[in-house]
């Protein structure tokens, strides 16, 4: 060996010193302080900023970021700013676990704003409720879930399907091809959906599920070609749906005719299939981008100039941006002495605010009553609202499960 | 080599003494810090099993965190059934919502903690036998062993998500219950807890390094340097691969099982090609020839993850990556190489040789 190589080799040896250096002081650092004594309100946010998931969770981040920012630049709540923890649990759940940790019991957050997939939410779960901590989740989900620490500010199956389904029976036929990614999510809103169509007096033709990030779709297309349904009920997630959407395109089927009727396809999606390709095809969901109301002009308004003119919302963002207000308005009813996550939690049942969507409130079940809207997409990639539902529609996530409901005190099993 | 045994087994007692005492009183006994490091710990075992089969016998497993999975799962599938003992049938709940209704008799072992824990090491050991003798038989060697390692492992997740019905797919195995260890509640932000994982790293260790200091350990050694010249000897070169390959995948299961008791689930990412390349890079960190040395390398770089994703939100993974690089070219004999490069000139200046000699002897070595 020479001289100079090992002289090299201490200089990298020396890189790792300073990696040992940046560990320690992490050590010393000793527990937080009460909640109540600070001036500052931390909360925390915990959206993937790099990995397979950044796509949709940055645009969660960016909006519950621009509440915060929103609520900072008037004075805080209550005269007290809020402090944000940002962390980046790069789309991995083993990560998400580490950083709630962090979050929750380091950083001594009240409240967490955070994940996209069902996987991250669980994978966060024992921490939030070991530690009693509050943890908003934006994102629509397949229910059956009743934590007591998770504030659920997405639609549950009922709130997407129970005007949606009908409409699409009454419109297109009763024929229903069901096609999803393999997880729970997909298969739980199949299960709900196959179920109003029992009572509708319609059929799942055919039920299918590709693994997730699946693109080849020529034999699902050749399938739907032979069985031909009414429409394609589908609730791929993202990769899968951009590329299934533009093969069922490519094969030259008549969106009038056999819609793809989608409780997943948001602005997102739509603008990486491409306006003609998503034209046409349908969607359920409490929001979209170009849903008139002044508190959604302002909200877009703000986004745009926050994070650039090409930047689109959607029915998750949406949700991201109005639990950071939810969570305001719980603390604006609180005694600055007694802010703790359980009474954040308790404070927020009953609230109504009025959200981009439409007026919502927050259920006893942590689940939010919200604004279903069907609507069609068009060739600029924004939405064409078609039915309104009538009323705010409440969440039930047990709703296909006789004898089980969702209450004030968790599970209720009759 | 006398004195590289001392210098190895001062390092031995210098690491044994610092995980004991010198970790639990600088973290202030502080179970927040002592649940994280207990992570980094449960991950130095599974990185010191690598060590073991790759520094030791030259075998590169890419699919180490096949059997670390596995070992999680085993763990993860007794505690979701203890936390499913209310349900009708003790049924856990994502059985149900893919409309599964009774218990599948491969659950059915996992609810003794007793079978758990040896399954936790057997299921893995006999995955890895029956690869190894498919392996090793057929005298397939180095860049092949890591493909089909690699290989497995990929069918191996794939099949842990397609089968949702029974192993929760996606989301793995969730809410689960804290473990019972013979009447103790384990709280996995105690400082007992922390003890248990640290234990069990000395043990893994221990048991290794009696391995790597054995007969069995110079066979493979010198299988590691010209497996050819091994077998005209007259050894069952593909008997002590296979050993050594199990004991390997033993010890991964082994870390896998505290890995779910301390994130408490179970996920098809501790099933991944991400995450079973992280082991290797944690083992060429710290230095594939030593145990110890693979398991500071774990315990190092995860805590450089964790400290550097505090400070630099946005960059911390590209940060990471340059580091890794810099690693694998100014020091491919890890942290270990290096340290024993230093111990030997340090002892050669002692004993007053020339630059001269000690050169010689070092190509001699």
């Amino acid at each position: 060996m020479k001289r100079r190589s090992f002289l090299t080799r201490l200089g990298a040896a020396g890189t790792m010193g300073a990696m040992g250096g940046l560990a320690a002081p992490a050590i010393f650092r000793g527990a937080g302080q009460a909640w109540a004594q600070g001036a500052e309100i931390p909360i925390g946010l915990l959206f993937s900023l790099t990995g397979e998931v950044a796509v949709v969770e940055r645009t969660l981040h960016d909006a519950a970021l621009l509440a915060i920012e929103e609520i900072n630049a008037e004075g805080g709540i209550n005269g007290r700013p809020l402090k944000v923890h940002i962390e980046d649990p790069a789309s991995d759940p083993a990560t998400y676990a580490d950083r709630a940790r962090r979050l929750f019991i380091r950083d001594n957050c009240v409240s967490v704003f955070g994940s996209y997939t069902s996987a991250s939410r669980q994978a966060v779960l024992p921490v939030v409720e070991q530690r009693k901590g509050l943890y908003w989740y934006p994102t629509l989900y397949e229910g059956r879930e009743c934590s007591r620490n998770i504030m659920y500010g997405g639609a549950v199956p009922n709130q997407q399907q129970q005007d949606f389904v009908p409409w699409l029976v009454e419109n297109f036929g009763g024929r229903f091809y069901l096609l999803g990614n393999n997880y729970v999510y997909p298969k739980e809103e199949n299960n709900v959906c196959k179920m109003l169509l029992d009572q509708l007096g319609g059929e799942a033709v055919h039920e299918e599920y590709v693994p997730l990030g699946h693109s080849d779709f020529s034999s699902v297309i050749n399938r739907i070609r032979s069985t031909g349904p009414s429409l394609i009920f589908s609730t791929l997630v993202g990769d899968s749906d951009v590329a299934f959407a533009r093969q069922f395109h490519a094969a030259g089927f008549d969106s009038a005719k056999m819609p793809v009727a989608s409780l997943t396809r948001s602005e997102v999606e739509v603008a990486a299939i491409g306006g003609e390709a998503a034209a046409g095809h349908l969607s359920s969901a409490p929001y979209y981008m170009g849903y008139s109301s002044p508190e959604n002009e302002r909200f877009v308004e703000a986004y745009k100039s926050r994070y650039g003119g090409d930047q689109v919302t959607h029915f998750v963002s949406e949700a991201a941006y109005f639990q950071v207000y939810q969570f305001k308005a719980a603390i604006e009813k609180l005694d600055p002495a007694e802010i703790t996550p359980e009474a954040i939690r308790d404070a927020a049942v009953g609230v109504t605010l009025k959200a981009p969507q439409g007026e919502i409130l927050v259920d006893p079940n942590l689940h939010t009553h919200l604004w279903p809207k069907i609507a069609r997409w068009k060739s600029d990639g924004q939405a064409e609202i078609l039915v309104q539902s009538a009323e705010r529609i409440a969440p039930e996530p047990y709703w296909a499960y006789a004898g089980e409901t969702c209450t004030g005190e968790g599970l209720v099993r009759s | 080599m006398n004195r590289n045994n001392r210098a190895d087994y001062l390092g031995h007692i210098v690491f044994i003494l610092a995980i004991l005492l010198g970790v639990p009183a600088l973290l202030g006994f502080d179970g927040f810090e002592l649940n994280t490091f207990a992570r980094y710990l449960s991950l130095a075992i599974v990185a010191s099993a690598l060590a073991l089969s790759w520094g030791t016998a030259g075998i590169l497993n890419l699919g180490q965190a096949a059997t670390f999975g596995i070992g999680a799962y085993v763990m993860a599938m007794h505690l979701k059934l203890v936390a499913s003992a209310g349900n009708p049938d003790g049924l856990p709940d994502f059985m149900g919502w893919n409309n599964v209704t009774s218990l599948p008799w491969f659950w059915l072992p996992f609810q003794s903690l007793t079978v758990t824990l040896i399954l936790g090491l057997a299921l893995p050991a006999l995955l890895a036998w029956a690869m190894g003798i498919f392996m090793f038989r057929a005298r397939i060697t180095g860049v092949f062993v890591a493909i089909i390692t690699l290989a497995f492992l990929v069918a191996l997740q794939l099949w842990f998500i397609e089968e949702q019905r029974f192993t929760g797919g996606q989301n793995g195995l969730t809410g689960l219950a804290p473990l019972d260890l013979f009447g103790w509640s384990v709280d996995t932000y105690s400082l007992g807890f922390y003890y248990l994982v640290a234990g069990c790293l000395i043990a893994a260790l221990v048991i290794g390094s009696l391995i790597v200091r054995s007969k069995v350990g110079l066979v493979l050694r010198a299988i590691r340097e010209d497996s050819q010249r091994v077998r005209y000897f007259g050894y069952d070169v593909a008997r002590y691969e296979t050993f050594v390959f199990s004991t390997s995948a033993a010890i991964a299961g082994w870390a896998g099982m505290l890995y779910a008791l301390v994130l408490e689930f179970a996920s098809p990412t501790y099933i991944g090609v991400a995450f079973s390349l992280a082991i290797v890079i944690w083992v060429a960190v710290g230095g594939r020839e030593s145990l110890v040395g693979a398991a500071v390398g774990a315990i190092l770089v995860n805590l450089a993850e964790g400290r550097l994703s505090d400070m630099f939100v946005e960059s911390w993974l590209l940060i990471l990556g340059v580091m890794f690089i810099l690693f694998v070219l100014f020091l491919p004999r890890g942290l270990y190489g290096l340290l024993r490069q230093g111990f030997g000139r340090i002892a050669r200046l002692r004993e007053g040789q020339g630059p001269k000699d000690a050169r010689a002897q070092e190509s001699a070595q």
